[in-house]
Parts: structure tokens; sequence; C-alpha cells
């Protein structure tokens, strides 16, 4: 039996659901729009590890029965309103996703993803350097706040995009004359910047040990938001070189992520330049578009009819540095 | 006393790992590559203490450079201005370097115990929130790649996790063959019922409530207490545990377990285990309370922000020495990141 956790609202776990029952494969959704509410819970940890039952309105899962856990979090405007007071309301809900996290990261079946493999999002740079050390072309990057130096940056490098460092704000932009004029505000708290990689943008997505590869053609800077700029975008499905394949698995297998996308760039002399991993990939996008069998990719994971890229519960991962393997 | 540190400081240098400015060994594998190091290395050393000035911890280790003469900053926020940071990644390799003001100072040394808010003063609430984390995610990449010693430098998991409550450590504690007393998580009244009949059957009366977001622990022994618990599982899963006895602390720093010395011998036993806790958090400074339960011995807390006051002052003076001692070790040769 497969758990799913996420917000029927959200396309990529209705697609999830979809294709779940589509391949025949059983599976309860647990609503984080609604949870803990009608639900009933019962997981008791002894030395052997979790076990115990999760109950929905007219289901019951065993713990142990279970072959793999899809999981979309939801934020607060996923949720339904809180009743009562507003503030001992989100409290609440704070301590029973605590527990849902406490859960997920300690079974010892597959579980797409576990928070901890997500974190290293939170700093491109920090992620940056694991991926590199996967094998991972990264491009040329600052960080600084130091007006000069991000100057010099520039100049060395003519055509240089800046975008956060954190996951706040996450739109990449190139560093033009309007930009250049504000730099002395670095001073405040420093800045991410990049040389501009030319070329096509690839997305990867892995699940498990299977490789996904999407070429994205447009004229914007940042794909996703071409629409903004009312540009278009050509997605086509290719086959990455093996060893730019077998990096991004290593990329995926360092963060601990059995569904990861992965950011690259192929460049016109033929390199992958990778910018960043998301672990929690929206990839209905790349599906449609493409036709790669992507979620029942995913599915068969879950089910566990494909087996894992790794051995499932590394859930120590989440207060370890990713190790080598 | 102070000259063998900064005789220490100057071989490091001359090996090719300054302190402050990290640049891969790839990068400049020439005579005059390490020239131009030995040049930087005549800033001064420093050792930056990351945290709340307050804190006992930074004040010990600061007080213990001090007496060495090596000087120490506590910073709680160390991208803050005046500082400047300059943190570059490229082919040929990282190079980074942190200046906290206007004194150019090599950095020989971090203490990581945490880091605050810069003040919000004169921004908005949501660009000082973005520019929070704009810094955190900056500071985690340059400690991340520092070649000089950086006592509990922190993955992302535990730099952006928050306090973990005792069920996530739960794996790695089991891993470590660490036992830890038997926990539940319920929202229904008749789980935690059955829980309480069956340590009562133990002769185990009540159980512990633990918020996952907090720190206390609340017992739970009479009927009114269990009534009250049902009333809050209507609203949330309740986590219970299994009551232990006086739990002890012991502090690992380094491959150095430091015990009170009241503590019973049997958590002594433990040494090895806890050892090896610590090795698999990464972390160079742990705190692991130990306590009796129904089975025997087992993990209580675990706190990888290690509190001073939860020890007796000899041996908070036995901890503040062995964190000073690893302070100033030899440069490791890599950090994992950069390999």
């Amino acid at each position: 039996m497969i758990l799913v956790c996420g917000g029927l609202a959200d396309g990529v776990t209705e697609l999830v659901c979809a294709r779940l029952q589509d391949s025949g494969y059983p599976y309860r959704l647990l609503d984080l729009a609604r949870y803990p509410a009608g639900y009933r819970l019962a997981w008791r940890w002894t030395d052997a590890g979790p076990a115990g039952t999760v109950a929905g309105p007219d289901w019951a899962l065993d713990l142990d029965a279970l072959t793999g856990v899809y999981v979309r979090y939801l934020g607060p405007e996923g949720r339904l309103p809180p009743q009562g007071d507003p503030e001992a309301a989100a409290a609440l809900q704070v301590e029973a996703d605590a527990g849902l996290v406490a859960l997920l990261e300690n079974l010892s079946c597959p579980v797409v993803n576990r928070i901890g493999g997500g974190m290293s999002n939170n700093s491109k740079p920090y992620q940056a350097l694991l991926l590199r050390r996967a094998g991972l072309k990264v491009p040329t990057t600052l960080v600084t706040n130091d007006p000069a130096v991000a100057r010099a940056f520039q100049a060395e490098h003519g055509d240089v995009i800046y975008k956060s460092a954190s996951g706040i704000r996450s739109i990449v932009r190139r560093l033009g004359p309007a930009q250049q004029a504000r730099l002395v505000l670095l001073r405040y708290g420093p800045a991410q910047f990049q040389a501009y990689v030319p070329g096509h943008n690839v997305r990867v997505h892995t699940v498990g040990d299977t490789v996904f590869a999407t070429r994205i053609e447009t004229g914007a800077v940042d794909y996703r938001y071409a629409h903004l700029d009312g540009l278009d975008v050509a997605m086509t499905a290719v086959t990455l070189p093996a060893e730019v394949a077998a990096a991004c698995l290593r990329a995926a297998r360092e963060l601990d992520l059995l569904f990861a996308g992965i950011d690259l760039k192929e460049t016109p002399d033929g390199d992958y330049v990778c910018f960043e991993v998301n672990p929690c990939p929206g990839f209905i996008y790349y599906e449609r578009h493409t036709g790669q069998p992507i979620s029942a990719a995913l599915a068969d994971l879950l089910k566990g009819t494909t087996p894992a890229a790794w051995p499932a519960g590394r859930s120590s991962h989440r207060l370890t540095h990713s190790t080598r393997r | 006393m102070s000259a063998k540190p900064a005789r220490s400081h100057r071989r490091r240098a001359m090996a090719g790992a300054p302190g402050n400015s990290n640049e891969d060994a790839l990068a400049e594998p020439t005579d005059l590559g390490i020239a131009r190091r030995v040049r930087d290395s005549r800033t001064r050393p420093v050792h930056l203490l990351l945290g709340d000035p307050a804190d006992s911890c930074c004040a010990g280790v600061r007080a213990r450079l001090a007496a060495r003469g090596l000087p120490a900053h506590i910073v709680a926020s160390p991208l803050a201005p005046p500082a400047r940071l300059v943190w570059r990644l490229a082919d040929g390799g990282l190079s980074s370097r942190l200046e906290l003001g206007d004194d150019a100072a090599e950095i020989a040394g971090v203490l990581v115990r945490g880091t605050a808010r810069f003040d919000p003063a004169g921004w908005e609430p949501a660009d000082h929130t973005y520019m929070h984390a704009e810094m955190l995610a900056a500071t985690l990449a340059w400690l991340t790649a520092l070649r000089c010693p950086v006592v509990n430098r922190p993955s992302a998991a535990l730099w952006y996790g928050g306090r973990a409550s005792l069920l996530t450590w739960r794996p790695l504690l089991r891993r470590c063959g660490l036992h830890v007393p038997e926990q539940l998580i319920t929202n229904d009244p008749a789980e935690a019922h059955a829980f309480r009949r069956r340590l009562a059957a133990d002769g185990v009366a009540g159980a512990v409530y633990t918020p996952l977001t907090g720190e206390a622990g609340y017992l739970v022994a009479t009927d009114a207490a269990w009534n009250g618990l049902a009333d809050l599982q209507e609203r949330s899963p309740v986590c219970l545990s299994e009551p232990h006895g006086a739990a002890h602390p012991a502090c690992i720093v380094g491959g150095e377990v430091i015990w009170d010395d009241d503590s019973p011998p049997e958590n002594r036993e433990l040494a090895s285990r806890l050892r090896q806790l610590a090795v698999a958090t990464r972390l160079d400074f742990l705190e692991v309370a130990i306590a009796p339960f129904r089975r025997g011995l087992g993990v209580v807390t675990v706190e990888p922000v290690p509190v001073l006051e939860h020890f007796a002052a000899p041996t908070r003076a036995r901890i503040l020495d062995a964190l000073t001692s690893l302070l100033l070790a030899p440069f490791a040769p890599e950090p994992e990141a950069m390999r």
C-alpha cells in the first residue's frame, strides 16, 4: 500500500494519485489540507523503529504494509482555515506536522522525499559545493557584499546573472545597468552572482535510478517566467551523456532525494552545467510537454516494483552531512 | 604561552591552509601560490565564536583564547555590516574571505553555536526576512568550505532544521547501539490509555507528554491530567514518552566524553557509543542526557548546541578546555565539501 500525503487541490499530488490509480497500485491519501482532522493516528516507537496505524474516514493503514510514501507539504494557503484562536491553532498545526515529519523520517520504506534531503536547497552556494562533489560542473559563482568585487566580477565575465542565495525570491535575472546602479546596496547584505552560461536549459528528473531529461528552448533568462516577458518555450525529451546522467544520480543520492528535479544548461560546447536541485519538483509541466513517463516511474518506485536507488531509511541524513558513498 | 599558537598558525599557513582566505589546493599548486599565502598570513589571526555574546560557552572559550594571547570575536550575525564577504566558486576551485571590519584578520578557527537576525531597523519586514535568509545561506556556504578548524560545522539539515526532537534522533541513536525510551504519537485517547496501561503493568506510573516543538516535558499521572490530554488530542496528536529516572548529561568534545563527577559508573560504560554518535552526527561538540528507564539505560535528550549550565562547575571548565584545544587543532587537510 502506498501513502500519499498532500492536498488534492495541488496539481502534482493530483497527478500522482491519478497515476497510481491508472497503474492499479493501491494507495491512501492523507489530505494535508485537513490533517490531522478526520484522521486517527497511532504511531509507536520502540528500539525496532516505528509501528502502528493511520486511519482515514473509511480506511486504516498499517505502517508495516507501506511500500512507499509520496509527500508534498502544503503552505498555509493550502490548509483549511483554522478553527478557534488562530495563534493556538497555528501552534497545534505545527505540532501535528512535526509528528508527521518525524514519522516519515523514521520509516524504512522509500519516502519521496524525506525533508532532510531538501534542506540544501535553502542555500544555493552550499548546494553548489555538494553538486560539484557529485561530479557536476557548476557555474562560476560569487557571493559577496562588496560592490567593488561584484563590479570586477562583471568586468571579468561580461554577462552576469544574479539570483538569491537562499530559497526565497528565487528568480534569475541578468545584471543590467539598472542593477549595477544598485550595487552599492550590497553593503547591507550579500547577493549571489553567476557568470551567464549560454545554451539550452535541460531539466532532469531522477526517479530512483531512472533519468528523464528535457531540453527547454526559449529566449528568456529564466524559462519558468518566460510568459512574463511574452516569450515562447519549447520542450523536447533528450538523452544525457552517460557521465552527466551518472553525476545527476550521484547528486540525488548525495542529497538523499529519491525524486529530484535538477536544472542543467547544455552549453554550445556540449558541456553541462548544473544550477540547482529541486527536492520537490513540480514535474507536470515537463511530463505534459514531452510525454515522458515521469509519474509512472514514480508510481513504480512507490509500489516497490522498481528498486529504490539506494537502501531506504537513511533518515539520519536529516541530522548529518551527506556522505560520499 | 602565547608564542606557540602564533608559531603554529604560521606553520599552517606555510603548509598552504590559511584560515580566513580559503583556496583549493588545486588552484595554485605552485611556489608562487604558497608565497602569496605566506604574505596573506601576516594579518592578525583571530578566532570567531558564532553565537550570542551572553552565551557562557562563547565567553569561556574567548577567555581561554585570550589567556593564550589569541584574540577572538563573539559574533551573532557574521555577515552584517561592516563585514565583507567574498566567496567565489569557479572551475579552478573555491576561494573565500570574510573580513569582520576594517581590521583585516585571518580567521584561525570558528566555534558554531548559533546565529541571530541582524538589526531590523530601517528594513521592511519582508525585506528583512529575505536578507536574513540570504545571510544564513551565505554563512552556511562559507562555513562549509572553511579550512580552519570549525567546531560543529553544520549540515544544511542542522542549520535549517531547528531544534530536533528525540524522535528525529532515534534512527541514529539506534544505529549507534543507544536505547531510547518508548514513545507514542497519537490523537486517539484510547491509544494513549493503552500506553498508560502498558507502562502501569511494568510498574511505571504515568507518561511524559512532550510537545515535539518544545523542550519541556509534562508528567501525565492523574486522571484529571489524562482527561486534559484527551481534550488536547481532539485538536492535535500528542507525543508521549515512557518516564525515566534521573538524567545525567554527558558532553562529547572531539573524541573525549566528559561527565560530571557524580555520573553513575554504568552511564560511563556508554562512552564508546556516545563517541560513535558524535562521529555519526559529524558534530565535534554534542550533549547527550542518559537516564534509566524500564529496559535499562537510554538517551533522553540530544543537544547539538550543548548548554554549559547543565554541567557542574568543574565539568564546565574541562569542557571549555577541550573546546579551546579543538579550535587550536591543526587544520583539516580538506573539508568534506571540498573533496
